[in-house]
């Protein structure tokens, strides 16, 4: 079957047309073909100026991360007839969240530097580097370490796509592999870093990550036991934690938000004074919740059941 | 990686240049596991005898001591590092049988051995701040007067040539399993070094012996690991008849790779095939086992062959999976020249012979990759600086430039597949004079081809033709290692099997091949094999 792929060109260094373009290539394209085989045939057949990325064409080594048909998906393991027939297109363009370096190749450079600034290896002290890692200590960092680092989830991350400072969900689902790994000895000075500005916190939990990863390695999930860890640890002097705090304590006195007090207890009174501009907005576009008409949700017993259960629960396994 | 580590830990400035990231390299594909005797029931002796078997008395037996001997602290070592592997009941690290091998000896995370490993070296590469030059491709290994100088290489997304001048190089390319067709091998795995070496005077040993991997999707070459059959999967003809019964009745599908891959072979070509493969047949291990241990496999064959191994047996073929022949050198990695070292799989201490075992090649890259950078670090503790040649970067520069501007000619991508097909057809499991002799012409003549092939893409910027060239160009180089041993090897051993001469030949072939190249032309020389413990005898399974 011939099908029409449009690809996005980019060579900055090309006087004719430097900016960025897109350019149709009829294949023919047999049962089972990857997207990845359907762009070597377009550089071996039709087009050799064609730039990307590629090595062990099966899923595991990360080369091929690309934007097709609006989404992060490996090329290699993407097969083209599916997919076309669901998308009604094949449209091909470099990873979103990266700069294009030429077609499909993006500058790795940020990605490589966040996952450095994460201290990505085990550091363990003499009392924890014999611990043995058991088959249950395993289980819980092992989808931390299917990453293959091909960057989808960064590309797709909404909270970095705003703040490139943000450490994103690569390098931090790679910091729970350290944290939850049983011989590590600096877990809570790696989760008091990442609880800094920029950290973990900064996630707004869209799930982008999770959803577009393509090795089941769930990057939310490692933020939330990421998260979870640090407030266990008593690291709780950061807006996200605080943040988590008063959002407990508001549900669990009226069974809903209130969503202005919040604000106060995440970062307090003088910092939220900066967010009276946005207030005002927000009231003028009628989004602003009421400050003082906070009322009770009927039922709040049931709720507050819940909460009692859960400590309940939570003491328990201490116990154990 | 393992030799940076090294190098880096004893305080040196060390720098990993690459034509892909290295997390990218091909050890992260490696599924099944590195063999070690870690129990008190197994011993590294028979590790050793296993590998001497297992190389069909190829293999140098001091160097495989060292190896069988040195793995079990290596994968303490790793652990140290930050490894995990899987574990049994106890919480012992947990070992699978693997092909060729007395003993389970094979440690393991899941199906994803290579990739835990290869991510642990990336580790601590940050650790001890080795410096990474990404998709750097080597050009040119720098020799003057007698020792190595550094490298030439080409920045891949400006055009840049640098010139990175070291008191020692290591080499650690992988294989050049793109030579053939079919093969398990990465886009990458080009044998870059091995060309690099020979044109830096520096000879390849034992080219003529390739692994063949018994189970490989067709049209794509993925790799279903070893650990299936390990984990007890069947092999299976169009008659539904486990035939590894017929060549191999004691181990049947765990026969040593070899074996198994020509077992096959015979099945296709005599008639009971299915669509020019057999059958992996995983079903009566049962869906619970099959998502768990050999979950990743399970992936592969749902997104590459359409099969879902739970229910339906997926075709299999024998393809190109590993290089037992390499740059050669002795057991600590160092070549023919001072400064000049090597290891893995683009190395030939040689540890695997004719034959490898599953399990031994990582185990391979973790030992003497060890050893290699504990033999640079000396060398340069013990050595002055020597100044780089002023004349090399200008070479260099010319003869990119030379290719770039060059108007007409043919596509090097056809070449390729020429090359691809002269080496399938000509140079695979079943060997004879004359198959080799029409391989040999067809790679002599696309070498002339070759001079004159042009780019279609003439620009500096991220310029992924040019990268194929200067590949391409060492692969036919390695073609010809390939097709010279093999026509001159007029014995069957180990992986190389010739039709017209199917015994091995102790009398006087127990030598390794070694290939020069000088001025061009290409010599062949031989060496003695170093066997201590374990006599040759023959090789059954």
């Amino acid at each position: 079957m011939k099908i029409q792929f449009r690809i996005r060109r980019y060579n900055p260094n090309d006087r004719n047309a430097p900016e960025p373009y897109y350019q149709a290539y009829t294949v023919e394209v047999a049962l089972g073909m990857t997207v990845l085989e359907a762009l070597l045939k377009i550089s071996e057949e039709q087009d050799s100026t064609l730039s990307f990325r590629k090595s062990c064409r099966s899923a595991i080594c990360g080369s091929c991360a690309m934007t097709v048909n609006g989404f992060s998906r490996l090329a290699c393991n993407l097969q083209v007839l599916p997919e076309f027939q669901k998308m009604g297109g094949m449209t091909i363009e470099p990873l979103a969240n990266h700069r294009a370096v030429k077609d499909l190749v993006v500058d790795m450079t940020p990605f490589w530097n966040k996952m450095e600034k994460v201290n990505p290896f085990l550091m363990p002290t003499e009392k924890t580097a014999s611990n043995a890692v058991s088959a249950e200590d395993e289980e819980l960092i092992d989808q931390s370490q299917k990453c293959i680092m091909c960057a989808c989830c960064n590309a797709e991350c909404n909270a970095l796509e705003i703040d490139e400072r943000f450490v994103a969900p690569a390098a931090l689902a790679k910091a729970w592999r350290f944290v939850g790994d049983v011989r590590e000895g600096h877990g809570v000075k790696r989760l008091e870093r990442l609880s800094e500005e920029h950290g973990m916190w900064d996630c707004v939990r869209c799930v982008h990550c999770t959803q577009y990863c393509p090795k089941g390695v769930a990057p939310l999930k490692q933020i939330e036991r990421l998260r979870s860890a640090a407030m266990k640890a008593g690291i709780l002097d950061n807006p996200g934690a605080k943040h988590v705090e008063a959002m407990a304590e508001s549900v669990e006195k009226f069974g809903r938000l209130d969503e202005a007090a919040m604000t106060f207890k995440t970062l307090g009174f003088l910092k939220s004074l900066g967010k009276i501009p946005l207030g005002i907005r927000m009231e003028l576009h009628g989004k602003m919740p009421h400050p003082y008409i906070v009322p009770q949700i009927e039922g709040i017993e049931e709720v507050r059941e819940i909460y009692r259960e859960a400590a309940a629960r939570e003491k328990e396994k201490k116990k154990e | 990686m393992r030799a940076a580590i090294e190098a880096a830990r004893s305080g040196l400035d060390v720098a990993v240049v690459s034509k892909i990231y290295p997390v990218r390299s091909h050890s992260v594909a490696a599924q099944g596991g590195i063999n070690a005797a870690l129990k008190a029931a197994d011993s590294w002796e028979a590790h050793m005898f296993d590998t001497v078997k297992g190389s069909d008395y190829l293999g140098d037996q001091d160097a495989i001591e060292v190896m069988c001997r040195e793995a079990p602290s290596d994968i303490l070592e790793l652990e140290r590092m930050g490894a995990v592997f899987s574990r049994d009941s106890e919480g012992n690290i947990a070992q699978r049988p693997f092909g060729g091998a007395g003993y389970p000896r094979t440690c393991y995370l899941a199906d994803r051995t290579g990739h835990g490993m290869l991510h642990v070296m990336y580790e601590q590469l940050v650790k001890h701040g080795v410096f990474i030059y990404d998709e750097w491709h080597v050009l040119r290994l720098i020799v003057e007067d007698g020792s190595a100088r550094g490298v030439i290489a080409l920045e891949l997304d400006t055009g840049k040539l640098h010139r990175l001048h070291s008191k020692s190089v290591v080499i650690a390319t992988g294989g050049y399993g793109r030579v053939y067709r079919t093969t398990t091998n990465a886009l990458s795995s080009t044998g870059d070094g091995m060309g690099l070496a020979l044109d830096a005077g520096v000879p390849l040993m034992d080219m003529e012996f390739v692994q063949f991997h018994p189970t490989v999707l067709p049209r794509t070459g993925i790799l279903m690991t070893e650990g299936a059959r390990g984990e007890g999967g069947f092999l299976v003809n169009s008659k539904g008849e486990r035939f590894m019964e017929k060549y191999a009745p004691k181990v049947k599908e765990l026969a040593s790779r070899d074996v198994v891959s020509r077992a096959e072979q015979t099945e296709i070509e005599e008639g009971r095939g299915v669509d020019g493969c057999v059958l992996l047949d995983l079903r009566h291990l049962g869906a619970e086992k099959i998502k768990t241990r050999l979950s990743q496999i399970r992936g592969l064959a749902i997104d590459f062959a359409g099969v879902d191994p739970v229910t339906t047996p997926v075709p299999v073929k024998p393809g190109s999976h590993y290089s037992m022949g390499g740059i050669a050198v002795d057991k600590d990695c160092q070549t023919a020249v001072p400064g000049l070292f090597a290891a893995g799989e683009s190395a030939c201490v040689s540890v695997h012979g004719a034959n490898r075992l599953g399990g031994n090649s990582l185990l391979e890259t973790i030992v003497f990759g060890r050893r290699a950078g504990v033999s640079a670090a000396e060398y340069c503790k013990a050595t002055e600086a020597k100044p780089f040649p002023d004349s090399a970067l200008r070479e260099a520069c010319h003869s990119v430039a030379m290719i770039l501007k060059r108007d007409a000619g043919e596509s090097i991508f056809a070449l390729k597949s020429a090359m691809n097909d002269a080496m399938e057809d000509f140079c695979g499991i079943f060997r004879n004079k004359e198959r080799l002799a029409k391989g040999y012409g067809k790679i002599r003549e696309l070498q002339e081809r070759y001079k004159k092939a042009a780019l279609g893409d003439r620009s500096d910027y991220f310029n992924n033709e040019l990268l194929h060239y200067l590949e391409l160009g060492q692969m036919l180089d390695i073609s010809e290692c390939i097709l010279l041993g093999a026509m001159n090897r007029e014995e069957s051993r180990g992986s190389h099997f010739r039709t017209d001469f199917p015994k091995r030949d102790d009398v006087n072939w127990l030598r390794h091949t070694l290939v020069h190249k000088e001025g061009g032309e290409f010599r062949l020389g031989y060496r003695d094999v170093s066997v201590t413990k374990f006599k040759p005898e023959e090789r059954k399974y």
